[in-house]
């Protein structure tokens, strides 16, 4: 089933949390609406379930609308962020509620709901469990056990509010790889919550990058990571990335060859190289601070009083040989370079110009 | 050994911890203990055959009788009242919710002789209904019907108090699951919401019916004292002991006293659980076992 959003908007009293909001979600694709907190993107998330009404704006399922079908009707699958498993019942009985819950003429046999529930609970590959209560499951078991939940009634679309966002990292690595195969296997279209941008990256066909209720970009994971569409997303797509740095980009005022134009260039860590002797386009510096992490090299260079962020291989590492204080050159292998306007608070406005 | 020389960071001098033991349990016996023993043996005091006989009284046997039937009329309604008002102030946002937080408690803030005389000025003959009660020949005040109101008044803050806090803290994620999955909103009542109070909800009932058996003052006010008619235990017991008929007078209290006694074990037990439940609630997580 295909989603479309037309022109959604929703105020909390003053906090405008979606402004205008248009999206296609076609059959089949798993979207991630990446954001920080606060950006809008459960809200819309809620209303695509229908737990949250817009005050403008229209929902249509298949192409048909869907904008006041009540929650229930919407035959959609929601996995919250913490579960919110039935703490009373068993692992059976909470994948067994949607199918229980129908009216009689619709509700299958109680042999019917006892094979449909140990199917789900075998994809889930949970069903050694069926009899524990939540309370007696771990965090990834509860999340699944959640999902099988909103699979039983054969939802056309599942959403899932942060679903890995309350589990540790091992766990979260492996629950979205196995997310990303479910999707697959049961051809529906999924649409997923997420501050994590390695999780967007990773799982999702599509990325939707939001930022104060206004979509930013939407593109493939590749698109926005390599070509982001404004300074907001280069830098969100490199900021929480913990694997390499916390801050992704080095960045500066630069004045372009061909134009006079001001803007500012953002560069990631990686994409910048280092050079013992003087190079050319290149500009000289001094190294601060060299912190190995993992299988990268972070290294800090000072030019003037100006702080760059790069990242080398080890290999690199090892053939440089750097140490604290040494003299050395750089220069930046690719870079996005925004107009000036593209950058409304920028922090400093006259800044050391690099030549490029 | 030398061990019992050694003494905790954490313990008190001798003489403090022996001190507080002595004064809290001292004051436990004295305002509790003692009177509660007392009632059995006043009311025991002649023997068991003419405490039984007391209780065998005609207008005692209507008191409790009466009393009975005021907390089970009362009971249902401050159930759907508490759960519904409950359910309205934890799962919702509107306006007005902190005037109608503040209303349940109006029955805690009034004095309950107050809130006898609230009914007698609605429904008394010279009230504001009173006439056209008259003249539909409707009995409220100096009968049971204004005594259930009286004890309705009282005792409905019990329920609500005791689930407002237990639902806020359960959240709505549960009946939002509950909805998506197709439920309508009786099924997501009696399946999920229901389960998840229920043992609050036994509590408040707990307590609620407590305060009806044993009110005094708002009832006093609209009973009119008519013996074997509108006379509950409490107000049986005033009656008697006015009369110097002491052996009946304890022998209906040793009744309230029971009670008293019975509320309490079984509010224990119902604490007990509820603790239990919250604890599963808050179970460390196991780590992953696939």
């Amino acid at each position: 089933m295909s989603i479309e959003i037309r022109n959604i908007s929703k105020r909390f009293g003053n906090f405008v949390a979606l402004d205008n909001i248009n999206l296609d979600i076609p059959t089949g694709e798993l979207v991630a609406l990446l954001g920080p907190s606060g950006c809008g993107k459960t809200t819309l998330l809620r209303i695509i379930a229908g737990m949250e009404t817009a005050d403008q704006g229209d929902i249509l399922f298949s192409g048909a609308e869907a904008t006041h079908l009540h929650a229930r009707d919407r035959n959609v699958g929601f996995v919250f962020q913490h579960y919110a498993l039935f703490r009373h019942m068993t692992v059976f009985e909470n994948v067994a509620f949607g199918l229980r819950v129908k009216p009689r003429k619709e509700r299958p046999s109680d042999a019917e709901i006892k094979r449909r529930v140990m199917e789900l609970l075998g994809l889930v590959q949970l069903d050694w469990l069926a009899d524990r209560y939540p309370s007696q499951l771990s965090g990834g078991q509860r999340q699944r056990i959640a999902l099988a939940r909103a699979l039983a009634v054969e939802p056309k679309v599942l959403l899932l509010d942060e679903p890995f966002g309350a589990l540790d990292t091992k766990v979260r690595k492996e629950l979205r790889r196995w997310l990303r195969r479910l999707h697959d296997d049961m051809h529906i279209s999924s649409v997923f919550v997420t501050h994590d941008q390695e999780e967007a990256l990773e799982v999702a066909d599509r990325v939707v990058v939001m930022n104060h209720g206004k979509i930013e970009q939407i593109g493939s994971p590749d698109e926005v990571y390599s070509s982001p569409a404004s300074p907001f997303v280069y830098q969100f797509l490199g900021n929480v990335n913990v694997f390499h740095s916390r801050v992704h980009y080095g960045y500066a005022e630069v004045e372009r060859h061909d134009a006079a134009v001001k803007g500012t260039a953002f560069v990631r860590p990686h994409d910048i190289d280092i050079h013992l002797g003087a190079l050319e386009g290149g500009l000289p510096a001094s190294v601060q601070h060299i912190h190995p992490i993992g299988p990268l090299v972070r290294v800090e260079l000072a030019h003037h009083d100006e702080l760059i962020e790069v990242e080398l291989s080890r290999e690199r590492h090892e053939s440089l040989q750097l140490s604290v204080g040494q003299q050395v050159w750089f220069r930046a292998r690719q870079m996005k370079v925004f107009g000036a306007d593209a950058m409304p608070r920028s922090p400093t406005q006259e800044k050391q110009a690099f030549l490029f | 050994m030398s061990a019992n020389k050694l003494t905790r960071a954490t313990q008190e001098p001798v003489w403090v911890r022996y001190g507080l033991m002595t004064i809290g349990l001292g004051f436990l016996f004295f305002f509790l203990g003692l009177p509660l023993v007392a009632v059995f043996v006043e009311a025991l005091a002649q023997g068991l055959p003419l405490y039984l006989e007391a209780l065998a009284e005609p207008e005692t046997r209507s008191a409790i009788w009466l009393t009975i039937v005021i907390a089970l009329a009362v009971l249902p309604f401050n159930i759907l009242f508490g759960v519904a008002a409950a359910w309205a102030i934890a799962k919702f946002d509107f306006k007005g919710k902190s005037l109608l937080i503040t209303l349940i408690d109006l029955p805690f803030a009034v004095s309950p002789v107050v809130a006898g005389l609230i009914f007698i000025l609605l429904f008394g003959s010279q009230g504001t209904f009173g006439p056209w009660l008259a003249a539909h020949d409707v009995k409220i005040i100096f009968a049971v019907p204004g005594m259930i109101l009286a004890t309705l008044f009282i005792t409905f803050p019990f329920i609500a108090r005791e689930l407002i806090p237990l639902m806020q803290a359960q959240g709505k994620d549960e009946e939002e699951a509950a909805v998506s999955l197709g439920a309508s909103g009786w099924q997501m009542f009696w399946r999920v919401t229901l389960p998840n109070i229920k043992w609050g909800l036994l509590y408040g009932v707990i307590l609620a019916n407590a305060r009806a058996m044993g009110e005094f003052g708002a009832v006093s006010v609209v009973s009119g004292h008519i013996r074997g008619e509108t006379n509950t235990l409490p107000l049986h017991v005033e009656i008697l002991y006015n009369e110097y008929n002491a052996i009946g007078a304890f022998a209906a209290a040793s009744i309230l006293a029971l009670l008293a006694l019975v509320t309490l074990v079984a509010k224990t037990i119902v604490e007990w659980r509820m603790k239990k439940e919250t604890e599963m609630l808050n179970t460390v997580l196991a780590p992953e076992k696939t």
